[in-house]
C-alpha cells in the first residue's frame, strides 16, 4: 500500500468520524465545556468576592485547569472517538465491503489510528487554546505561564488523550461493541483507575495504571486527585508503550481474524 | 484443487473460469453449510446460484470473498486461487453480500468515496459515472438513511462498479425492488454480459429472476450443488430429461389405444390441455408418434412439446432430494 492510499484511507475514516455527530457533540462538550464552566464558574466568584477568591487566570489555574482535561474529561472525549473509530464500519455492518474491495484487515485497521488521533488532537488543542486563552484573559496581574509551560503542557493534553484513544481504538476493534467498548473504558477511566490508584497496600504494582504512568509527565504537579504513584520517567515510557501496544495488537487481531 | 499452472499472469488470462471451486465445504461445527462444491462459472455469462433459503448461498459467496475461511477444498477468481491471491483476485471483483450495507450518516456519495479510498486513487473518477449508471446521480447529496431499501440496492450496485469489475458477485440483489426496478435491473445486468463482457454471479431463491437473468445457474440444495448447467439444459433436465408432448387429436379414444401400444410412447394419460404423451426417445420422436397416428386414420389437431420450466425441474430435484430416505434422515438428524 503506497503513501497516496494510505492518505485516502486516513481521510475517508476521518470524514466517517467527523460526520457522525452525535460522537463529534458529546466529545466537543467533554473537551470545551468543562474549561468553559471552570473559567465562568472561577470568575464569576471572583468579581463577586475578590477578597476570598483570586482571578480565574494565572499559572495556578493553568495547572487545574490543565489537568482537569489532560486527565479527567478529554480523556472522555479520546475514548467517545476512539471507540467510534474502532466500531464504526463493523457497527454499520460496512466492514465486509471494505474487505472485499481486496485491501489487507490490517491496512483497514491501521487507517483508523491516524483519523482517530486527528480528531482528537484536533479537540484537544481547541479545549487547549481555550485554557491558554482563560489563564491570560482572567490572570488579573498574576503570574502566567511561559511559552515552554505552554508548549510542555500541549504536549501533555496531546499525550495523554491520544494514548487513552489509541487504547480506545484496539479495544473497541477487539470488542466490536460501541456500549461495550465505552462502559468499560469510561468505568475504568472514572472508576477503577482511581481506586487502585488509591489503594496503597498495591505498592508499585499501581505504577502498571495507564492514568498513573500519564501523569508522570505532567509538566505541572499533579495533586493526589490525579497521580499519587511516583514512577521513573523509563518506567512511565514502558507503561504507556504497553497499554497502547497491547490494545492495538489486540484490535489489529481480531480485525484480522474475524468472520466479516 | 485450483486449476495449477506456474506462471501468475499466464494462469490469470488463460483461465476460461470467472469462479472455480473444488470440494468447497464449510463446516459450523457439526452442521455443513456448504459441502465440498464443485462450481465452474464461465467467463462473459450471467451465473444463477439457486437454491432455497439456508441452501447456504450466501455462505459459499462470504467463502470466495475471504470474509470467511473454508473448512476444506479450494477456490479461484478470476484465475487467481483465494485466499493465496486474494487481493489481486478481489481487484477485479464487484460484490454485494446479502442487504447492502452503508454509514447512514454519510451521503451516498461520501459512501462511495470510503470504497474508492480503499481500492485506489484511480477509482475516485468512477464515482459519479457509476451513481449516473444506476439512476442516483440526483440523489447522491442525501444521507442513506433517507433511502429506501431500493435505492440502498442500486447504491450497492454503483458500489459494485468502483471497481470496473471483470466479476460481480451479487447477492439477492432483487430484493426490495419494485417491479420497475427488477426489470431496470435485469437489463443493466444482460448488458454487463453481452455487452461489456463482465461475468455476474447472481445468487437468489428466485427462480424466475434466475431464468430469466442468467445463461447458466447451479442448482444447491442443503448445502450441495445438486446440478448445474445451462438453463436450458438444466430446464429440459440434460440427458435425463423426460420428453412430452401435448396432442389434440379428433378421436382421443382411439388415440389412447394406439398410443398406448405403441413402442415410441412411454406414458399416455388425458390432461386438461388434451392427451399428455411421454415420450421413450428424444425430441425427434414426436414425428414419428404424429406419423404413426395419422397412419391409424387419427387427425392431429395440435402436437406441442412441452416446455419445461427451471421452476418444474427445481421442485421436481428438491421434491426428490425430500423423497430420499438418506436425505430425510439427515434432515431429521439436523
Amino acid at each position: 500500500m503506497n503513501a497516496t492510499i494510505a492518505a485516502q484511507m486516513t481521510a475517508a475514516d476521518f470524514l466517517k468520524l467527523r460526520r457522525k455527530r452525535g460522537t463529534l457533540i458529546w466529545a466537543l462538550v467533554l473537551a470545551l465545556a468543562p474549561v468553559l464552566i471552570y473559567f465562568a464558574v472561577s470568575a464569576l466568584q471572583h468579581s463577586s468576592n475578590p477578597g476570598k477568591y483570586g482571578p480565574a487566570g494565572g499559572t495556578h489555574n493553568f495547572g487545574d485547569g490543565l489537568r482537569f482535561i489532560a486527565l479527567f474529561t478529554g480523556p472522555l472525549a479520546a475514548v467517545l472517538i476512539g471507540v467510534e473509530a474502532g466500531t464504526g464500519d463493523a457497527s454499520a455492518g460496512v466492514f465486509r465491503d471494505l474487505v472485499v474491495t481486496g485491501r489487507s484487515r490490517l491496512a483497514l485497521f491501521a487507517s483508523r489510528l491516524p483519523a482517530a488521533l486527528a480528531l482528537c488532537w484536533l479537540l484537544m488543542t481547541l479545549s487547549y487554546l481555550l485554557l491558554i486563552a482563560g489563564t491570560f484573559i482572567f490572570a488579573s496581574g498574576l503570574p502566567t505561564p511561559d511559552t515552554t509551560l505552554i508548549l510542555n503542557g500541549l504536549g501533555f493534553t496531546l499525550l495523554a488523550t491520544g494514548a487513552v484513544c489509541l487504547v480506545g481504538v484496539g479495544l473497541a476493534s477487539l470488542t466490536t461493541s460501541k456500549p461495550a467498548a465505552i462502559t468499560a473504558l469510561i468505568g475504568w477511566q472514572l472508576v477503577v483507575s482511581p481506586v487502585i490508584a488509591n489503594i496503597e497496600s498495591l505498592g508499585s504494582a499501581r505504577k502498571g495504571l495507564l492514568s498513573q504512568a500519564l501523569a508522570h509527565f505532567s509538566p505541572v504537579r499533579v495533586g493526589d486527585r490525579g497521580g499519587t504513584v511516583t514512577m521513573s520517567e523509563g518506567v512511565a515510557i514502558v507503561v504507556v508503550i504497553v497499554w497502547i501496544a497491547v490494545f492495538l495488537a489486540l484490535g489489529a487481531w481480531r480485525t484480522r481474524t474475524m468472520d466479516s | 484443487m485450483s486449476t495449477q499452472v506456474n506462471d501468475p499472469a499466464a494462469r490469470q488470462q488463460g483461465s476460461a473460469l470467472a469462479i472455480e471451486t473444488r470440494g468447497l465445504t464449510k463446516r459450523f461445527g457439526e452442521r455443513t453449510a456448504v459441502d465440498s462444491v464443485d462450481l465452474n462459472v464461465p467467463r462473459g455469462s450471467a451465473f444463477g446460484f439457486l437454491g432455497p433459503n439456508g441452501a447456504g448461498k450466501t455462505t459459499m459467496i462470504r467463502m470466495l470473498l475471504g470474509l470467511t475461511h473454508s473448512s476444506a477444498g479450494s477456490a479461484s477468481l478470476l484465475g487467481h486461487p483465494v485466499p493465496a491471491e486474494r487481493a489481486q483476485a478481489l481487484r477485479g471483483v464487484g460484490a454485494i453480500v446479502e442487504e447492502p450495507r452503508f454509514h447512514p450518516h454519510l451521503t451516498g456519495r461520501e459512501n462511495l468515496r470510503i470504497v474508492a479510498a480503499a481500492r485506489g486513487p484511480e477509482v475516485r473518477e468512477r464515482i459519479a459515472p457509476a451513481l449516473a449508471r444506476v439512476g442516483l446521480a440526483d440523489r447522491a447529496g442525501e444521507k442513506v438513511k433517507k433511502y429506501s431499501l431500493g435505492m440502498r440496492q442500486r447504491l450497492g450496485v454503483a458500489r459494485c462498479l468502483l471497481a470496473d469489475p471483470q466479476l460481480l458477485i451479487l447477492d439477492e440483489p432483487t430484493n426490495g425492488l419494485d417491479p420497475g426496478g427488477i426489470q431496470e435491473f435485469r437489463l443493466m445486468i444482460r448488458e454487463m454480459v453481452e455487452q461489456e463482457g463482465r461475468t455476474v454471479f447472481l445468487s437468489s431463491h428466485l427462480l424466475d429472476e434466475v431464468e430469466k437473468i442468467c445463461d447458466a445457474a447451479a442448482i444447491v440444495d442443503r448445502g450441495k450443488v445438486v446440478t448445474q448447467g445451462a438453463i436450458a439444459d438444466l430446464a429440459s433436465g440434460g440427458g435425463t430429461a423426460q420428453h412430452e408432448l401435448i396432442l389434440g387429436v379428433d378421436d382421443a379414444e382411439l388415440a389412447l389405444s394406439a398410443l398406448g401400444a405403441s413402442e415410441l410412447v412411454r406414458e399416455v394419460h388425458r390432461s386438461a390441455e388434451g392427451l399428455r404423451v411421454v415420450l421413450r426417445g428424444g425430441p425427434e420422436t414426436a414425428a414419428a408418434v404424429n406419423a404413426s397416428l395419422v397412419g391409424a386414420g387419427i387427425g392431429v389437431l395440435r402436437l406441442e412439446p412441452v416446455r419445461h420450466s427451471l421452476e418444474q425441474r427445481f421442485l421436481e430435484i428438491t421434491a426428490r432430494l425430500d423423497a430420499s430416505p438418506e436425505a430425510e434422515a439427515e434432515r431429521v438428524k439436523a
